[in-house]
């Protein structure tokens, strides 16, 4: 249940001539578990937005599941890559949260019981199964986050990109959204998930690429994106190594980019 | 006249400016008074250099054109010139009129406010008003309506993208697009009711009733001729509507 994901030179510029994309070039395999940061306007959500079609490069092409997008509708995408955007209240309008969740599915032509079976899995996935049947607006924030995520799960598509999960969300939140990408992961999915937040970056992610000014800039594992080497790099993008990758390099340990990592290197240490 | 003339003109003269179109496209019954403000406006945008950007701002009133259209033509008050029988539904000539008349005028409005939104910087307009002693609550109450324009326009493309990646099939029949609306209008009516009471409280906390005076940091660009513009258009909008409602206009 996943498909190849790429971009080929893409390059975007908006109708006010920003170029926000420039040569890009990223190959996602199949089941990978990508996360891409960068700084405010470094073009990661336009990145993710040509990805399902929502954007279309001015040149270059993007290619899913081996075809050019371009000739593929948006709609037609949507049942490949799925997409939940940075700011949930910027796409819930359902009265009730069932059937927010069942507005994905519903558009992709599903009926009937497949629709209830992959909404209960999507709200279950995101520990929202006892508020089915309340009113959206009624949740707070952090829980209407969830929604939009769970509103993505159940189109159950083979692609799914994450844009900024963790915003708003306390740590039990946060470990949430880890649970639900390691889910979707063991599940053969393709995972690719925006984020400033470099310790959840490292924890979950297997590869990680880092955008400036709409080109990739670092492309890696969390271990070799926050080694040492790259701080430089990283600092050019205002971005930080994680705390255990800073640690670890003041033991001379380099590519400790997680807890269990600089462990891991410790313990190999000690012999 | 170049595209920054009409952008360079004093903000009250362009507030001024929409508000006679307004006032023009409501007051005047008929085809002429909107269609006359239209002709205007289509002009000023292209003088503006506007025109493309105004688009998604007529596309936006939509969902009110058709309750117009659908109310006027189906249940116009003592209309008996039936165009078609549709079952219980009797659409009307008369109702149709209205409300293609209706339409012009919203149309008209939202284009005349539009203008302003992308010719004005709000601050700009603000600033303005205040020097000329619009109270600081009316300024906020004016600014709040003008910001809103560009940024519902940005909030409906975000939203639109998010259903579009939900799947929704925004082309295609018109049947298809009416039905893309109902997903845009929850998050537009809740984000901006939410947007307004956290400007509120954000106002507040920051000493928004406080009773203090407050400085004027900058005069902008004013003139003689542009007062007697604002003064002519003003009492001439007035004089307009009072001549309509007084019968002295018979304009088609």
């Amino acid at each position: 249940m996943s498909i190849p994901i790429a971009a080929e030179s893409v390059a975007f510029v908006y109708p006010d001539g920003t170029r926000a994309l420039d040569g890009i070039d990223l190959h996602v395999a199949e089941g990978e578990r990508v996360a891409i940061v960068g700084q405010n306007g470094s073009g990661k959500s336009t990145l993710v937005r040509q990805l399902n079609g929502l954007l279309r490069p001015t040149e270059g092409r993007v290619l899913v599941d081996g075809r050019d997008a371009a000739q593929l509708h948006v709609a037609q995408l949507a049942a490949r890559v799925g997409l939940a955007f940075q700011n949930p209240d910027r796409q819930i309008f359902a009265g009730r949260v069932r059937a927010e969740v069942a507005f994905g599915p519903r558009n992709l032509g599903r009926s009937g019981d497949a629709v209830d079976r992959a909404v209960d899995e999507a709200l279950d996935a995101v520990g929202l199964s006892g508020t089915a049947d309340a009113n959206p607006y009624d949740l707070g924030y952090s829980r209407r986050k969830l929604l939009a995520i769970a509103s993505i799960l159940a189109m159950q598509t083979p692609v799914v990109i994450l844009d900024e999960p963790t915003t708003g969300q306390d740590a039990r939140g946060v470990a949430r959204v880890r649970a639900i990408i390691e889910r979707l992961s063991t599940e053969g999915r393709t995972v690719i998930t925006i984020s400033h937040d470099m310790r959840f970056v490292a924890e979950t992610a297997r590869r990680v690429v880092v955008m400036r000014e709409g080109r990739i800039l670092l492309d890696g594992t969390p271990g070799e994106v926050f080694g040492e080497a790259n701080w430089p790099a990283l600092a050019s993008t205002y971005l930080e190594p994680t705390l255990p990758a800073r640690v670890g390099a003041r033991l001379g340990l380099d590519g400790t980019a997680t807890e269990a990592a600089l462990v891991e290197a410790l313990q190999a240490r000690r012999g | 006249m170049p595209h920054g003339t009409y952008h360079a003109l004093n903000p009250t003269t362009k507030l001024v400016i929409a508000f006679a179109e307004a006032l023009v496209a409501f007051g005047v019954r008929g085809w002429t008074g909107p269609l006359a403000v239209l002709v205007v406006l289509a002009l000023t945008a292209l003088a503006a250099g506007v025109a493309r950007r105004m688009v998604p701002f007529a596309l936006a009133t939509i969902p009110l054109v058709i309750s117009i259209l659908l109310v006027n033509t189906l249940l116009y008050p003592g209309a008996h010139d039936v165009i078609v029988r549709l079952g219980p539904l009797a659409p009307t000539w008369s109702g149709l009129t209205a409300a293609l008349q209706a339409t012009l005028r919203v149309i008209a409005f939202a284009l005349s406010a539009a203008i302003l939104g992308l010719t004005t910087p709000t601050d700009d307009l603000l600033s303005d008003l205040e020097r000329r002693g619009l109270g600081r609550r009316g300024t906020f109450v004016i600014g709040s309506a003008i910001r809103m324009v560009p940024r519902m326009g940005e909030r409906a493309g975000e939203i639109t993208d998010s259903q579009r990646a939900r799947g929704m099939d925004t082309q295609g029949s018109v049947i298809r697009r009416v039905r893309g609306v109902i997903p845009l209008a929850g998050p537009m009516i809740f984000g901006a009711l939410t947007e307004v009471e956290e400007q509120t409280m954000a106002l507040e906390a920051r000493a928004f009733s406080a009773p203090a005076r407050r400085t004027v940091l900058r005069v902008l660009p004013d003139s003689g001729a542009q007062r007697l513009v604002r003064w002519v258009l003003f009492l001439g909008a007035i004089a307009a509507v009072a001549a309509e409602i007084a019968g002295l206009l018979h304009l088609p």
